[in-house]
């Protein structure tokens, strides 16, 4: 894996950010969510505490005046405890909804709630028998009547409302005002459409006659199977009891089957209207803030007051931006509720018993988009960051990879070619960069001084004991001309033969220096290379008669601009090496090849392959893998010359075993 | 009268072989050690032919200033640098600074001996300039053996001794190859390869100071070298 590769995860890392941050929103929700929920809590038990025992609100229960008597003078009985009459309704009781909206009063039933279970079924059998449906919506009380008639009969039109001869159907509403007192209206159609109650009364001189109740009124439709009443009546109006009565006549006059829930014989209430005051309802508007919704409903559950202003939520913004939307999919829980629910129980004044509920419901939407607002800022925030992070880790990634490959193209360089190391780079760094890059800049330059050490040996050494050999073979010149007897001649010979071998290995340690002088000061000329090495194999045939010598040169002279002494000094080399590598009697091929840009002269010879080696170490200063055990002196400079003079020529010098490993090629190819 | 040759070498044991050859030899020799014993003997004498080593004892290159000192007090006088360092330069600035050789001290002292025997007669011969001694013409090139002076188009080219021998065997048997060995054996030196190079590269040098045409020194590469006329 490479390094860029690595740092690039390395910076992968950094998206934990985001997740983190996630997961800090989450916890952050959840706590905001208990926090919430705490408080809800508190204002629910706050406002049912607020609403303890308030009977008169919940149930329209009149208070006991505080001048009253504390204890009433006829015993109650248990059954008539006004707060349990309420919460065990009787057979006629009615039990408006609590409405969200007024509705029209046109006598159909189509913006009402449909709700079935809230209907009430009062009747005498199958064919006398009506619905009623009552709701409750800002002080005015709406009765819906569907009633089952077989013949709906409308009174008869433009007579007196008081002439019973007159009467079709009629229905009769009976109610309790505040005060305890009956009353009752009726309401009488002469054809389908607005209607308004009526009531009787009855003059100073026995008198009767029906004024208009303009409070209350309504339309009367007719339905397939008998006709539909919709009413709206003042809430100031009623107390606690109320009833229906249906006068179902099938012709105008006789008597009317009545059934409903008023008492027949002098319509008095046999129910109540279970309904809360309508200042219940401002009562709780007061607490009411933007997404917070309060219910106040019977122990069974029915609403009977509330107040809503879920709707109304103070937004950041209408529509979440795509990547907000986006975050959340991260974010949110399934299943997480979007409202938060606070019910409260509320009790009577002795705190015994269960008068009503009120349940606190405030939306979560003001707060997920707080969430959401702070966690849009900081995911955009940590995945920048990230990016940037990545960004910066993968250049600075790929910087380091271009610094390390230029340390280690300057390294491997310096390794091969043993020139002195001028320049390294990265040295003027200040990182530990700089100090890999001058550790090895000092390593390779004390390598470097060691090799030209090694290599200015020979000649040093050469020169060290040039000295005391000629004092040797000065005192054995002169012993020549002493007497010595002949029994020691043999030892004189025999040390100047020592002496003179010594001598040729002085001339052979000091070969490479002198090549070096040579090339320093070699001119160059313009020669033919061909000529050259003609010339030069024909005076190897002479001087190895123990080996054949093929030349493989092109037809035509190749100008070369070079020195033609050291080339031929150079193809020395060479031919010493082949030949002392060669069995006696072998043939070594000369040969130049010419390329448009490169003469290659190449030099083969049969015999044992080269070892496994660095390539090009065979070309290094006093390298040698010779085990031979002729007289001649080496010092492994041989092909070292070869490659010293390769370079003056601008080319380079390279050994490879021949391919089917009968022997050696050594080429030099020098650029024309 | 014996012939006087000092020895100005740091290095005893050499000194005294060098000596006790040229002792037997019939000359008189004087040794010295450093170049201040030398410049302050040679004040009070000249000697007929020095032998001076580059390296004196502290000065690395005492020899090369010795030289001058001695070449201000004689033009004449032969001096050999007969030294442990056998580098390139060191040779041309000995011979540039008008030592009649430079050779290293591998040179066995018969070879020593007949250099210095050729030296005294190249002296003997130029203090008799009516008698002219053995001359070679091949072309422009005249070649005095007894005087071991060449001339090129009738004028003097300045060769050191070991340079004069080689032309000498190259320039008698024109159009013949004289591989190294035989011109290190006509120079009476042992000499590498290279050594033989450069010193056939300063003859050519040489010469072509005097004519910017001069070719006549050939290379037969992987051979050796041939006098063409």
């Amino acid at each position: 894996m490479s390094l860029r590769l690595k740092l690039l995860l390395l910076g992968l890392a950094t998206l934990i950010l985001p997740w983190g941050g996630c997961q800090y929103a989450r916890e952050m929700e959840s706590a905001l969510r208990e926090g919430e929920q705490s408080s809800l809590q508190a204002v629910s038990q706050t406002i049912a505490a607020s609403l303890q025992g308030r009977t008169d609100l919940l149930y329209r229960e009149a208070l006991a005046p505080p001048d009253a008597p504390e204890a009433p003078a006829v015993p109650v009985p248990p059954g008539a405890d006004p707060v349990r009459a309420f919460l065990n309704p009787g057979p006629y009781d009615l039990k408006p909804l609590a409405l969200t909206a007024a509705p029209l009063l046109d006598g159909y039933p189509d913006d009402w709630p449909h709700d079935p279970s809230a209907w009430a079924y009062f009747g005498e059998d199958d064919r006398h028998r009506f619905g009623i449906l009552t709701g409750v919506y800002e002080r005015m009380l709406y009765v819906l009547l569907e009633v089952r008639d077989e013949h709906p009969l409308f009174d008869a039109a433009g007579t007196n409302t008081l002439d019973p001869a007159t009467f079709g159907d009629r229905v009769w509403l009976g109610f309790e005002d505040s005060g305890g007192e009956q009353h009752q209206v009726f309401l009488a159609a002469t054809g389908p459409g607005s209607v308004t109650a009526r009531r009787i009364e009855t003059g100073e001189y026995g008198q009767q006659n029906a004024p208009i109740e303009p409070r209350i009124h309504g339309a009367w439709q007719l339905t397939g199977h008998g006709y539909r009443i919709e009413l709206r009546v003042p809430m100031s109006m009623l107390g606690n009891g109320f009833g229906v009565l249906v006068d179902d006549r099938d012709a105008r006059g006789v008597d009317p089957v009545s059934y409903g829930t008023l008492g027949s014989d002098d319509l008095h209430t046999l129910g109540r209207l279970i309904v809360a005051a309508p200042e219940l309802a401002s009562y709780l508007t007061q607490f009411m803030q933007p997404g917070l919704k309060l219910a106040v409903t019977t122990p069974s559950g029915r609403v009977l007051a509330r107040a809503d202003a879920l709707a109304q939520v103070s937004g950041l913004g209408s529509d979440p931006p795509i990547l907000a939307r986006l975050y959340r999919r991260f974010v949110d829980r399934p299943g997480a509720q979007p409202l938060l629910e606070s019910p409260a129980p509320i009790y009577d004044r002795d705190h015994r018993t269960l008068i009503g509920r009120l349940e606190v419901t405030q939306t979560a939407t003001g707060w997920i988009r707080l969430r959401d607002h702070a966690l849009m800022r900081m995911l955009n925030f940590t995945l920048s960051t990230s990016a940037v992070a990545v960004t910066a880790m993968f250049a600075f990634a790929a910087w380091l990879a271009v610094r390390l490959s230029r340390l280690r193209r300057a390294s491997e360089s310096a390794l091969t070619r043993s020139g002195l190391v001028t320049s390294f780079p990265e040295t003027d760094s200040r990182d530990e960069l700089g100090d890999v890059a001058r550790s090895f800049s000092t390593l390779l330059q004390r390598l470097n001084e060691y090799t030209s050490y090694l290599r200015t040996l020979a000649g040093k050494l050469a020169h060290e004991i040039r000295t005391p050999l000629t004092i040797v073979r000065s005192s054995l010149d002169n012993l020549e001309s002493e007497q010595v007897p002949a029994s020691a001649r043999a030892y004189l010979t025999r040390a100047r033969q020592g002496s003179e071998r010594l001598s040729a290995i002085l001339i052979a340690m000091g070969a490479a220096t002198r090549v070096e002088e040579a090339i320093g000061s070699a001119e160059r000329v313009s020669f033919d290379l061909v000529a050259v090495l003609e010339s030069a194999v024909a005076a190897y045939r002479g001087a190895f008669p123990g080996r054949g010598f093929r030349a493989e040169l092109p037809p035509g002279p190749l100008d070369l601009s070079g020195a033609p002494d050291l080339i031929v000094q150079m193809l020395d080399k060479l031919i010493d090496n082949a030949v002392d590598f060669s069995p006696p009697g072998a043939l070594i091929t000369v040969r130049l090849r010419v390329d448009p840009q490169v003469a290659a002269i190449e030099v083969e010879n049969p015999g044992p392959p080269l070892p496994e080696l660095l390539p090009g170490r065979l070309f290094e200063s006093l390298w040698q893998s010779r085990t031979g055990t002729d007289s001649q002196p080496h010092f492994g400079l041989g092909l070292y010359i070869v490659r010293l003079i390769a370079e003056f020529h601008g080319g380079e010098a390279s050994a490879a075993n021949l391919t089917d490993g009968s022997g050696v090629r050594v080429s030099v190819r020098i650029p024309r | 009268m014996k012939r006087l040759i000092a020895i100005v070498e740091d290095e005893p044991a050499i000194r005294d072989n060098y000596a006790a050859a040229f002792t037997r030899e019939g000359y008189a020799v004087r040794t010295y050690s450093n170049r201040a014993q030398a410049i302050s003997a040679f004040a009070a004498r000249l000697p007929d032919l020095a032998i001076i080593d580059i390296s004196l004892e502290e000065e690395p290159e005492g020899g090369f200033e010795l030289c001058r000192r001695l070449r201000a007090l004689s033009a004449e006088l032969p001096i050999i640098f007969l030294t442990a360092r056998d580098s390139e330069l060191d040779a041309v600035s000995g011979l540039r600074l008008g030592a009649d050789d430079f050779l290293t001290k591998d040179l066995s002292l018969p070879h020593l001996l007949a250099r210095v025997n050729a030296l005294f007669r190249r002296v003997d011969a130029l203090r008799r300039p009516e008698t002219p001694g053995e001359i070679m013409r091949r072309g422009p090139l005249t070649l005095d053996t007894e005087r071991m002076q060449a001339q090129w188009d009738a004028r003097v080219v300045l060769l050191s001794l070991t340079e004069f021998w080689i032309v000498h065997a190259l320039a008698r048997h024109p159009g013949h190859v004289r591989n190294r060995q035989q011109l290190m054996d006509a120079a009476n030196v042992v000499l590498d390869d290279n050594t033989i190079t450069s010193h056939v590269k300063r003859i050519r040098r040489k010469f072509q100071s005097i004519d910017p045409e001069f070719d006549a020194v050939q290379t037969v590469y992987g051979m050796g070298y041939r006098w063409v006329e």
